[in-house]
């Protein structure tokens, strides 16, 4: 059996006295649409800045694509792309010169990073407005010119972190199309989000991450066959997600708190 | 780590106000005793020059020197329920943090004191000139402050402004040649008091002339001069409310407006028909370096920063050497002006190095995310400074070869050298201060900009210490009668140098490693 294309061995970031990560045990085979999910606080940016090579690991390991991160750094990260938390953009450039950036940090040549950022931003609808630096692009803009940079390079495993906040209908469902096929040809997706409904619309397989420990890991239809046991039994992602973590809702008596607000 | 980082820059910023309270305080006790001088002896001249050079000061220290004002940043206040009215007194208040109105208020506060201490009975009419003379300068400076961010944030205005800019600087050359030929030799002190004479109409003037005219019992000339403060402050006030007014309203300051033929032009060029300038660079060093050019040519304070280096050569060569210089009036030799000059500029032009992440923001990520070794990064930085540097050297040195000649070839050559010597042993301690106490500036804004303190010092220290290793080894080359000395010297120590950066440049990128979550989170806020 191959190995998986993201391993993580008890994987553990501490941050003074607490810890985000918890000794997680990772595993996601390659070609897989892979969801990570968990609550605001639970762990998962920082999981994926240790799976990028943006944070350390206190203590475990990450192996990607069968090489050890920490062995060997530049080989990993030339394999990978990445949509970090907050983007990461260089505000000044034009959309079309931070690609061109990103394409030469990846070592790809100069004629070679203007056809793909061509191609791209033309992909991505974001070639009418040549002339204009990143730091004027909307929210929406920005996402879309971070996904073009993550994959110009032809990752074979892509992190995308929130990866469809404020971008359009329109724009998701042509990422999504792309997202799709880039699985088809086998490159894994490690993909992170809060809207459930698209990870269970896009996803194959969801791991759970709740207060810095992995709580379920598996194929959606795993999660449901644990969960599961008659048919009052929840079904959707978002059901499966809140029996997992606990009930977040507010309760009647905490709503009542805010009684001058309704 | 980051409240050890945090430790450093408030000791760094304790030395520098402990500095500052020096500057301020001694100043403050010079003006004290020239206004109580100046009163006492009916010398009054002195006490309009003492407003004039406050004015000055309040209103050029934060244009050239802004790292330490307060910035007033609107669009945080525009999502609260204010009444213009308020905002507009908040933003003017932010006048009053700045380092400038700090000084420029205790000197005048000094002012007063000592007029009040000559002549108690001036104290009203000292206290009231006093508070118009605040008033009126925080409007100005609020609104020259907000009007040049609001141009400088246009690319097209920019460069306007620089054309401005340039044409005032080398004008303002002309100034004491102008004074001195009409002057007709006369002293330094009585010339300026002549000057002063013909800008009565001024706020300075005014002030200063508020004071004399109580001290006189002149009741109706003090009162023409407070009414032209209120003048004054009333027109700046109305500028002022218009400026705020805009941003009130949400004005979005852009970029990209007036940029349209210069990016254009850019676009309309194929790539793939330039030829590559940096193809000899691997990928990620020429990604980088040109991706700091652009950054560079998009930041008009920094790009100000770069014209003034020369123009100041310019204006020293004219001060203190060539054949008439106006200050010493013995003329320094070329062996001697023109290291000095060569380690003023280096002094000037360096220190940005020690803080090269400043802009990088939330793009700092890039560099750990991609698959590069972080010494590329670092190379393509050094480099960019190593241009600017030579740039600015020759123009520099063509400058000074035509206004008071080149040095003696083995002077010359031991300045070169002793240049590679001390910007390359520079660049790796400037690498290692960037890497590890970073501090964000903000891209383009004028105020409120600042580094972290143990850096300046670390810069300041580092440059004294290698400015003296220069000194005594370019004065060794006289006291052993040897010429050629301190060239050979220097040949040793610039080919060191550049060995240990090189060497350094490794050992850097694992500081880089090390240093990563601070540099990020630091550069990220």
């Amino acid at each position: 059996m191959s190995e998986p294309a993201i391993l993580t061995e008890n994987l553990t970031r501490n941050f003074g006295a607490l810890t985000a990560v918890d000794g997680i045990n990772l595993s996601v085979t390659a070609g897989q649409f892979f969801g990570f999910l968990g609550p605001n606080g639970a762990g998962k940016s920082t999981t994926i800045k240790m799976l990028t090579g943006l944070l350390a690991p206190t203590s475990g390991r990450v192996r990607l694509l069968g090489v050890d991160f920490a062995a060997d750094p530049v080989a990993v990260k030339r394999q990978i792309g990445v949509v970090p938390e907050g983007m990461g953009l260089f505000e000044r450039l034009t959309g079309v010169e931070y690609l061109n950036f990103v394409g030469q940090m990846y070592g790809l040549d100069r004629e070679t990073s203007k056809r793909r950022s061509d191609e791209l931003l033309h992909f991505m609808q974001l070639d009418d407005r040549p002339k204009s630096v990143i730091a004027d692009y909307s929210h929406g803009m920005q996402k879309k010119l971070a996904l073009a940079a993550a994959v110009i390079h032809g990752p074979r495993i892509l992190f995308l972190d929130e990866p469809f906040e404020g971008v359009d209908a329109l724009a998701a469902g042509a990422l999504k199309a792309l997202l799709a096929r880039m699985t088809e040809r086998g490159v894994t997706i490690f993909l992170t989000s809060h809207v459930l409904e698209i990870v269970e619309r896009l996803c194959s397989h969801v791991a759970i991450i709740h207060k810095g420990r992995l709580v379920a890991q598996g194929s959606l239809d795993e999660l449901r066959a644990g969960i599961s046991s008659d048919d009052s039994t929840p079904r959707t992602l978002e059901q499966i997600f809140l029996s997992i973590v606990g009930h977040g809702g507010a309760t009647r008596s905490q709503l009542e708190e805010l009684s001058w607000l309704t | 780590m980051r409240t050890r980082n945090s430790r450093w820059d408030i000791f760094g910023l304790v030395w520098a106000a402990i500095f500052a309270g020096v500057f301020v305080v001694g100043l403050c006790w010079l003006l004290w005793w020239g206004a109580y001088f100046s009163v006492s002896t009916r010398q009054y001249a002195w006490l309009l020059l003492m407003f004039w050079s406050v004015f000055l000061f309040w209103q050029a220290f934060p244009l050239f020197i802004a790292g330490f004002g307060a910035p007033f940043e609107f669009h945080a206040l525009l999502r609260f329920p204010l009444r213009f009215s308020t905002f507009y007194i908040i933003g003017l208040a932010y006048g009053l943090a700045d380092f400038a109105a700090v000084c420029g208020t205790c000197w005048l506060v000094s002012i007063a004191v000592g007029v009040g201490m000559a002549r108690s009975s001036l104290l009203p009419a000292v206290a009231l000139a006093i508070a118009l003379f605040i008033w009126m300068n925080i409007t100005l400076e609020r609104l020259l402050s907000s009007w040049l961010e609001r141009l400088l944030a246009r690319r097209r205005t920019r460069e306007l402004l620089f054309g401005l800019f340039i044409l005032l600087s080398v004008s303002a050359q002309f100034i004491r040649p102008a004074i001195m030929h009409y002057s007709e030799g006369a002293h330094g002190s009585i010339q300026l008091q002549r000057l002063v004479s013909y800008l009565s109409p001024f706020p300075p003037s005014l002030a200063g002339s508020a004071i004399i005219a109580a001290g006189e019992g002149h009741s109706l000339q003090f009162l023409g001069s407070v009414g032209g403060l209120f003048a004054y402050i009333a027109i700046l006030s109305a500028l002022l409310w218009r400026r705020f007014a805009a941003q009130f309203r949400g004005e979005e300051l852009s970029e990209t407006s007036g940029s349209v033929r210069v990016a254009a032009n850019l676009s309309s060029v194929p790539l793939e028909r330039k030829s590559d300038p940096l193809g000899f660079l691997s990928p990620p060093v020429a990604a980088v370096l040109t991706k700091e050019f652009k950054y560079l040519g998009r930041n008009g304070f920094v790009l100000i920063s770069l014209l003034m280096p020369p123009l100041l050569v310019l204006l020293f060569s004219s001060q203190f050497a060539g054949k008439h210089p106006s200050i010493t009036h013995t003329r320094i030799t070329a062996d001697s002006f023109f290291p000095g000059m060569m380690g003023y500029l280096i002094l000037m032009l360096m220190t940005p190095a020690y803080n090269c992440f400043a802009y990088e923001s939330k793009g700092i990520r890039n560099y750990y995310t991609a698959p590069i070794r972080f010494r590329d990064v670092l190379l393509a930085k050094n480099l960019m400074y190593a241009v600017i540097l030579i740039f600015e050297i020759a123009i520099s040195m063509t400058l000074l070869s035509i206004r008071i000649g080149l040095p003696s070839t083995p002077v010359f050559a031991a300045t070169l050298l002793a240049l590679v010597f001390a910007v390359t042993g520079q660049f790796a301690i400037a690498d290692w201060v960037s890497l590890s106490f970073p501090r964000k500036l903000e891209y383009g804004s004028m105020r409120g900009q600042r580094g972290s303190g143990v850096s300046i010092w670390i810069a300041f220290g580092v440059q004294i210490l290698l400015g003296g290793i220069c000194t005594v080894l370019l004065l060794a080359g006289r006291w052993t009668q040897n010429p050629w000395l301190p060239a050979e010297a220097f040949a040793g120590l610039a080919a060191a140098s550049l060995a240990g950066y090189f060497a350094a440049l490794d050992a850097l990128s694992r500081v880089a490693e090390k240093k990563k979550e601070v540099l990020i989170e630091t550069l990220s806020k």
